[in-house]
Order: structure tokens, then sequence, then C-alpha cells
């Protein structure tokens, strides 16, 4: 178990977000950093995937480790993500049926785009392993494994140059963004809530931008001085989202994925908003992490169990919009399922941990 | 996707319906109808017989009286057996003039449906396909392209600007919006899902769209929930409100449980069946009050065109011009 750090800090902080954020209409809701800015916690997970990818194909003294090993490590990673978003998906379904028979109540089948499976489940369970039927709130993981599953291209790329996979990735995001590519759903139409064509960016941000760090003083020095800009960007994300300012999708030129704020294409507003909160809060965490005592704790544990955390914070949103509406909701209603959300996520996180201690364990 | 081009009599059948207009405005009969007429069966317009190959969208909704004892309203036969519901039960209509310009200028009319439930039952059936195939029939000689796109969860505002993001991408010339289902099952408070609504209709008229909202499903036991009551009837303000048509999905699958209803008590499994039955009629309902509403006349050009279409048909129960509250069962 590593000790706290930035990476897993932040990473926890984006985790609990998307718990909170993942339960429409909550009181909570409103407190969450993602109400006050164009990017929101997807953003951050993602491009900490990107870090992490950076930290986990090297070796401690930041040798690259063998090719061969990166590749079958993010091919692993992928298998585990992939078994993660099936459980998921299953276990969601089998929530939201069970809740409909229990409450008597055809309409929550229809709740997040599960209509779909109940009512044509031959197509729908194809889609479900294809990843291309994807429920609401269920949809990061999805993106995730095509994000892995691609992942070893740009890591290999970027042992023989750093700028050479930033340009291969802003040149497919570039384009996906102008010609809207983007993975289809099926069955049913549209498209991926996320698009990992555009979505791949931060990936390969954060990738690349853990490297550089490691080894140029450059960046670091540049990354000090533009904070002033960072925090621009912070107060004119916080101002644009509290007046709901934002461009007209049916006004703005074409190619218009390119001026708007859309969150499946990633836009560049939200990129650029994403890289301000980064310079604004780079030394947030050496200042914070002392003074917070536990809570720095809790959130690494989150943030260094993030697989499991995600996965049981998925499952924790459904179960707490199934008690919101069965009970009507409310205040003290709110407070009990975020508060037994929160404690559930950090036992989860505990457990992982208590589990890879105790390697055997012998079998009931 | 059926895909047939648009042929030139369009505008002629559309010329038709507007002079058939013009000669029923003064009669005033869609504002009353079907249950308003004493002697429904014989209900003809002469101008329709008149014309022989009058198509479906001209011709206003016979009617006839259901069997029920109980319940003596006429049920609008242009729909099929299982999902027939009197027409006040059914829909509230209102002008759709982009549609309009659609017929006229002898184009494919693009649909975009959003909604919780945009999947039908089985492969071939699907609501997207039933629509398009409900509406070309109707609207005969038109081609009608129906896009579909489920909303993954959003609520009030965070919809709207999904919706937003798919009008851009699609940019039909009518929204069918099946509304409400994420913010009942999410509780948000009615203030702020009506206001949110009411914003989202504004933009997509803003923009010379036509909306069509689809209240939420009917099932008993949220019938005497008052929160979702209340939130079908917001929905019901903002489409009188934003003058829109509006599909009463709420009303016509309450209608339809009573009818159904064989005695079988609140066993598990009842409400499941008429959930299947509301998503079947469910394209024909829209369909029936597009059709409809398209017979609307079109604002006179002195004046009124800023002001929103007359919201006609109340339901017979109601006062006046109020929509019917949705009620227990």
């Amino acid at each position: 178990m590593r000790e706290p750090n930035a990476v897993d800090f932040w990473r926890g902080l984006a985790l609990i977000t998307i718990f909170v954020n993942h339960i429409p209409g909550n009181t909570f809701e409103r407190y969450t950093y993602s109400q006050y800015g164009i990017s929101d916690a997807a953003e951050l997970f993602v491009f900490l995937a990107g870090w992490s990818i950076g930290i986990a194909t090297r070796n401690r003294d930041g040798s690259p480790e063998p090719r061969l090993k990166s590749v079958l490590r993010l091919l692993s990673r992928t298998i585990e993500v992939y078994r993660a978003q099936i459980t998921t998906m299953a276990l969601a379904l089998g929530m939201i049926a069970g809740a409909a028979l229990f409450l008597d109540n055809p309409l929550l089948l229809e709740w997040h785009n599960a209509g779909g499976f109940f009512a044509d489940p031959i197509q729908t369970m194809v889609g479900f392993v294809l990843l291309t039927h994807q429920l609401g709130f269920f949809n990061i993981l999805p993106l995730y494994v095509v994000l892995l599953g691609i992942a070893p291209i740009f890591v290999l790329i970027g042992r023989v140059s750093r700028v050479a996979a930033l340009v291969l990735s802003f040149a497919l995001y570039a384009a996906s963004l102008v010609f809207e590519w983007n993975l289809p759903s099926w069955p049913g139409e549209g498209d991926w809530f996320f698009d990992p064509l555009c979505w791949q960016l931060l990936l390969v941000l954060g990738f690349t931008m853990q490297d550089w760090s490691r080894t140029s003083p450059w960046l670091k020095r540049w990354s000090r001085r533009l904070l002033p800009l960072g925090l621009v960007i912070v107060v004119t994300g916080i101002v644009l989202s509290v007046l709901e300012l934002r461009p007209d999708p049916l006004l703005v030129p074409d190619p218009r994925l390119v001026f708007t704020f859309d969150k499946t294409y990633l836009s560049p507003a939200r990129v650029v908003h994403f890289l301000g909160v980064l310079l604004a809060f780079q030394a947030v965490y050496a200042v914070l992490a002392p003074r917070l005592g536990w809570v720095t704790n809790f959130l690494a544990s989150l943030g260094r169990n993030s697989l499991a955390v995600f996965s049981i914070g998925s499952l924790l949103s459904l179960a707490a919009q199934l008690v919101r509406f069965w009970t009507g909701g409310g205040v003290v209603v709110d407070v009990f399922v975020v508060g037994s959300g929160l404690f559930a996520l950090g036992f989860t996180a505990w457990f992982v941990e208590w589990r890879s201690r105790k390697p055997r364990l012998s079998s009931p | 996707m059926v895909r047939r081009m648009a042929l030139p009599q369009t505008a002629a059948l559309l010329a038709l319906s507007l002079s058939l207009l013009w000669y029923r405005s003064g009669e005033s009969a869609y504002a009353q109808e079907p249950a308003a007429h004493q002697d429904p069966v014989v209900k003809q317009d002469p101008v329709v017989k008149a014309v022989p190959p009058a198509p479906t969208v001209v011709s206003p909704p016979s009617v006839v009286v259901a069997g029920q004892g109980a319940d003596v309203e006429a049920v609008d036969v242009a729909l099929s057996p299982e999902c027939r519901v009197p027409g006040s039960k059914l829909y509230t209509l209102a002008r759709l003039g982009a549609v309009k310009d659609a017929l006229k200028e002898n184009r494919p009319v693009r649909v975009l449906a959003i909604g919780a439930s945009t999947m039908g039952l089985g492969a071939s059936a699907t609501y997207p396909v039933k629509l398009e195939t409900a509406l070309e029939r109707s609207l005969t000689n038109v081609d009608v392209v129906v896009e579909s796109r489920g909303l993954q969860g959003e609520i009030a505002s965070g919809a709207g600007e999904r919706l937003r993001s798919m009008v851009a991408e699609v940019e039909p010339d009518l929204v069918i919006w099946q509304v409400g289902s994420h913010d009942a099952l999410a509780r948000v408070d009615l203030e702020a899902f009506g206001s949110a609504l009411d914003e989202t209709v504004q933009w997509i008229k803003g923009h010379a769209i036509d909306v069509v909202l689809v209240s939420p499903v009917y099932t008993a036991s949220l019938a005497k929930d008052d929160y979702y009551t209340s939130l079908v009837r917001k929905v019901q303000e903002v489409a009188q409100r934003e003058g829109v048509p509006l599909v009463q999905r709420y009303e016509a699958m309450r209608y339809l449980a009573r009818s159904n209803d064989k005695g079988e008590g609140h066993l598990l499994g009842t409400q499941f069946r008429l959930n299947e039955l509301g998503l079947r009629c469910m394209a024909e309902h829209v369909t029936r009050a597009i059709t409809l509403s398209l017979l609307q006349p079109d604002p006179v050009s002195t004046g009124t065109a800023g002001r929103p279409a007359l919201t006609l048909a109340p339901p017979n129960d109601a006062v006046g011009a109020k929509p019917t509250p949705p009620a227990g069962p």
C-alpha cells in the first residue's frame, strides 16, 4: 500500500464527485465542483488514468519497462475493466428489474436506457457484451476499456517521441470533432455517451505530461508561471456555469462541436477549462494534505483502489436513486444515502487492500 | 428505415387539408371533438366524401361509443382496436408550423424522437420504426425520417442541455419528446422541472422546430403518488402554456387500464402488460396527435402570429380549457 499522494487524492475526490453526481436531484449535487465549471470529474478521472499509465509502465528509477511487458500490463488492465463493466451492468439491470417487480412499477424499467434490455433482450444482450449498449451513468467504463485498449499504441510511440504521440492523439481528436466520428450505440440509434476517439486526448495528455514533468524543469517552471492564467480560467468557468451561459449549438458556426460545450465529444472549451483547473490546483495538494488529516488518507485510499471503488460507487448511486424514488426523497434521505454510500466506498477500498494483504485466504 | 421519396401530390394534399380546415373552421369542430358529439357514428365530413382519394390526414376522427357500460365515452376508431382511446383523453392539439412547411416544400419530414423508452418490443417493431411507419401511413406520399435518441438519465436543465446537442446533430423539423420519466424517478423539484421544460420548449420553437410533448406512463402504483400526478400535470401545463401538442400517454394508458381490466386485481405483472400495451400504442397515439395537429389553422397574418396556438380538444370532464388533472384509478 503506497502512501497518500496527489494523484490518488484527486482521483479519490473525482470518485466521490462522480458518486454524488450520479444520484440526480440529490441535495449534495449542487455542492460538487462539477457544478462550478465547464469540465467535470470525468475529465479529471481520465486524465489521471493516463497519468497512472505513465507511472505504471516505468520502473521506480524512471526507466521504461520492456515494451512487451507494458503491452501485456495494459491488456491485463483492459480485461479487468471490461470484467468490471460487465459485472456492474448485470447487477444494475438486476437491481432495476428487481425494484420494478417489488414496487410493481414498470416505469423503473425505462430507467437510464435499460428499457431496451428488457424489451429486446436478444439484440441487447449482444450489445451488452460488445459494450455498445450502455446504461445511463454506466458509460465511463466502456470508454475506459477502449482507451486502455488503444493505450499501448500511444505508449509505444511515446517511447520514441512524446511529441509524436501528442500530435497523433490531437489529430485524431480534431478529426473526430470536425467530422463527428464516434462509436455507434447498438441496438438503438445514436452514439456513445463518451466518444473514445475524442476522450483519448486526455489520456494521452496525462500520460505524456507525467513523463514530461519527470524530466523537464521547463514544464515545471512554466506551469508555475501560468498559474494566474489557470485561476482566470477557473473563475470564468464558475461565472459561466452559475449564470448558465453557454453557446447555443444551433447558432454556432460549423464545425459546431468546436464551439459548443459538448461532453460527448469533449469540446475544446472543456479541455481548456480542465487545463486551467490543472494549472490552478497544481500546488493545492501539498498545502491541503497535511491539514486535512484523515480526509487525505480516506480520499487517497479511494484513489488507490479506483476501479473497485468506481464499480461499487456506480451500484451505490443506482441503489441511492431507487431509495430516493421509493421513499420520496428529501434532505434526510439524501443525508442517509450519500452518507452510507461514502462509508461503503471507504469500506470497499479498505476491503480490497485487506484482501490483497492476505493473499491466501482458505476457501470456506 | 422506411424511406420513400416525397411525391408532388403532397402539396395538393396539404392544400386540400387546409381548404378543408377553412371550411370547417366555422364549426369549431376540433374544439369539441370527439366526445361532445351526441351522434358520433354518423359524423361524416362532406368534403372528405366529395374527394375520393382523400388521405387519412384529412379524415376527422370518427367516433363510436365504447362498449363498456360504465364508460360511455367515444373512442377514436382511427386507432387499432387495442389502442382505442377517446381523443379527449389522448391529446391536446396545437399548430405544427415547421412540419407544414416541410410538407409545402415537398421535402422529407425529419423527426427526432427523444425519450426514456425509445425501444419497442422486438427487433422488427421498435418505437421509432413503428412511428415512422404510422406517420407515413397517415401522411400519404410523405417521406418521414425518424431518428431516435435515448436520454441517459439527465434531468431538468441537464436533459434540456442534452436535448440541444441532439437537436443540433439531427436538425429535425419536429421533436417528439417523452418527457418526465427520469425527473419523476429523481423526484426533481416540480418548479425546477417546469421552468427547465418551458425553457427547452421555447428554445426548440425559437429555432422554428416543432415540438410534441408526450407525458410519462401511467401505472397503478404511481396513480396514488401525488408527486407523480403533479409532474404529469406540470407537463400538461407547459404544453398548454407553450402552445405545443401533447400526447397524454398517462391519461391514455389509464383509460386502457380500465377498459382492459379483466378482474385480475393487482396480480404481479398486470402493470407490466399494460406497460407493453402502452408502448405498442404510443406510436399510433403520437401519430394521431400529429396528424390532427397538422389540421390546426395557421395563425392569421394580422397580429396574432406571435400568439401561442390554441390548445383545443379539452377533455370532456374538465371545465373550460383546463387539461384533465391526472387522478388515481
